[in-house]
């Protein structure tokens, strides 16, 4: 990995599962807090403008623990714009995103989790519903900035984005 | 006139492109595919042929070793008519098809150059890799089929150094990073003299590079013929590609200026003649990004050229390592990508720093070692360097004396091809 996250100062932040449970700018309900009105990015910003370097490779050094909520976001593009291949309206390709975000969202431990031995296992059942509810959050607020950048203003889809689709990150075929 | 009078005949055949002329000369009279289209449809007749084709390929069978065309020839006669196939007689820097080379060799002399082997000096280059045996089938084949008075077989990093030691005041020490279609090598020269136990083979070359970039286009939907494609993705490398010296920022760059940053390619389709066009963005920069971070392309790789550069001078003699770190020259049509050097000397220099500032902090503040000097040189000639050098070496007068002769070669066999007279000492 050539991008790493600039988010290495983790004291006051909550933890789940290893993974400091990082701000976000977001108005969605979730466990995360919200962040500093000063910071201009956050890591969904990131892990947005590193995709497309680091989809490219499959060797990662993890050099602090929001690296590898970056790794997790990054698999999380490659996933929502496999789904975004066949919509050729903003609409119908906001349909297929409310889709996945509908579906069971996997916590460390569990068999669907894709990166297993990345976080650390769970030590309660309330620490992996914090997580649980916390990756659904970032989730859904990755997916609506991913729109912003996979489409067109005018709706159509944009081929420089969507080229992405094709590739596999690490080799990680998701259903 | 004696053969030593006319200007010796320079050849440098390479995996994509072999360069040949006459000693003297600034550059090649010829630059040419290495490729041979040959007839092969009369080869496998059955016995049971009817009468009119018998005097057809009773004819063919007689001219049938004549029939056959090498380089720009070969490509568009095979797309043409479907009666030639193409053969590729080096690959990865080694021959490995003779008898496509002899035939490579007839027609360049005789239809390209226009010469009469037996009147002139022949220098001939190798793959620093190549074994003593490649060298002696070499020579076989220059003296029985061709008469050669003269051959030299030159390795080709050393004619690169030479290239420049022709042209401004560099040293005969450097490493030569030679980066052609098939086949990238590291070879650290000091002296003159090849230290052949840290030669260093990257993996990747121009060919790969061709692909990388025809693999992003196809990804991205192009609409790109597909007999043409890898043709037109070495196009496309060849005129767009750059290095730039971030991606992510490159990729910003490209977001905020479309219309500075992504070309249009317009082509026209061989079949059905329409026309067609095609848009060219981040294939400019991810394409020679291959050399940097080599797991983009192919994930068994993982050390990046500047790595093994650094690898290569650390494995040479200790004495020798500030003089080569000073004179890394490029060679080979790879090395052509905008700002390549530029990139390759900063990546370089940080490895070197780092590595210096880790020994210091080890030893404390009394001992501090000078900063070492890395420089990357490139020249405008980079692409035909090797034959620049060659041609510089075999117009010294010098040459004709290190040459194997004929009669050395009468009087010895072939086995006196091995030895490279580098190893014998010319200066």
């Amino acid at each position: 990995m050539v991008y790493h996250s600039s988010f290495v100062d983790e004291e006051g932040i909550t933890k789940a599962c290893g993974c400091p449970l990082l701000p976000l700018k977001s108005h969605i309900k979730g466990p995360a807090p919200l962040s500093d009105p000063a910071d201009k990015i956050d890591i969904v910003d990131e892990a947005i403008t590193f995709f497309r370097a680091n989809v490219f490779f499959r060797n990662f050094d993890i050099k602090s623990p929001a690296d590898k909520l970056l790794i997790y976001l990054t698999l999380y593009i490659n996933v929502a714009l496999k789904r975004l291949e066949g919509c050729r309206t903003l609409a119908v390709g906001t349909k297929a995103i409310i889709n996945l975000g509908l579906e069971k969202v996997p916590v460390p431990g569990e068999p669907g989790f894709p990166f297993p031995g990345l976080f650390a296992l769970p030590q309660s059942q309330q620490e992996a519903e914090l997580f649980r509810n916390y990756l659904k959050q970032i989730r859904e607020e990755t997916s609506g900035r991913l729109l912003s950048c996979a489409y067109r203003p005018n709706g159509t889809p944009n081929k420089w984005w969507l080229a992405f689709a094709k590739r596999k990150f690490m080799n990680i075929i998701v259903p | 006139m004696d053969a030593a009078s006319r200007p010796a005949v320079v050849i440098d055949n390479g995996t994509g492109y072999t360069k040949m002329g006459f000693s003297g000369n600034v550059e090649p009279c010829f630059i040419i595919p290495t490729v041979v289209a040959v007839n092969e449809s009369f080869l496998n007749q059955s016995e049971g042929a009817n009468k009119e084709n018998c005097l057809a390929q009773y004819n063919a069978g007689i001219m049938a070793d004549l029939d056959f065309f090498i380089g720009e020839e070969a490509i568009s006669l095979s797309r043409s008519s479907g009666i030639y196939n193409l053969n590729y007689p080096i690959r990865h820097g080694l021959v490995e098809n003779w008898d496509t080379m002899e035939k490579f060799w007839q027609q360049s002399i005789f239809n390209y150059l226009h010469c009469d082997p037996e009147e002139h000096y022949f220098l001939l280059t190798k793959s620093p890799v190549n074994s003593p045996e490649d060298r002696e089938y070499a020579g076989e084949i220059m003296f029985e089929t061709f008469n050669v008075p003269g051959l030299y077989i030159a390795v080709q990093p050393v004619l690169a150094l030479s290239a420049g030691y022709a042209t401004s005041k560099s040293e005969m020490t450097g490493v030569v990073v030679d980066i052609g279609d098939g086949a990238t090598h590291i070879v650290p020269v000091v002296d003159g003299y090849v230290i052949g136990s840290s030669i260093k083979s990257f993996p990747i070359a121009g060919n790969d590079v061709t692909q990388f970039v025809l693999q992003l286009l196809r990804e991205r939907g192009e609409l790109i013929p597909p007999e043409d494609s890898l043709d037109i993705a070495r196009k496309v490398k060849e005129m767009y590609c750059y290095t730039c010296s971030d991606i992510v920022k490159e990729y910003n760059k490209h977001d905020k200026k479309p219309d500075k940053y992504i070309k249009q390619w317009a082509g026209i389709k061989p079949k059905t003649g329409a026309s067609y066009l095609c848009d060219i963005g981040y294939e400019r920069f991810l394409g020679p990004e291959v050399f940097f971070h080599p797991e983009i392309y192919n994930s068994d790789f993982t050390t990046s050229l500047p790595d093994m550069i650094d690898q290569c001078v650390q494995s040479s003699p200790i004495d020798t390592r500030r003089a080569l770190y000073k004179n890394i020259v490029l060679s080979g049509g790879s090395t052509m990508f905008k700002d390549f050097h530029k990139r390759l000397q900063q990546d370089l220099k940080k490895i070197v720093d780092d590595r210096i500032d880790a020994s210091n902090a080890r030893h404390g503040v009394d001992i501090k070692s000078q900063p070492v000097e890395v420089n990357v040189v490139s020249h405008p000639i980079q692409k035909i360097a090797v034959w620049f050098g060659g041609s510089a070496v075999a117009s010294m007068p010098e040459f004709y004396e290190s040459c194997h002769t004929k009669e050395e070669y009468e009087e010895y066999g072939a086995s006196i091809c091995r030895t490279s007279p580098i190893f014998k000492g010319m200066y």
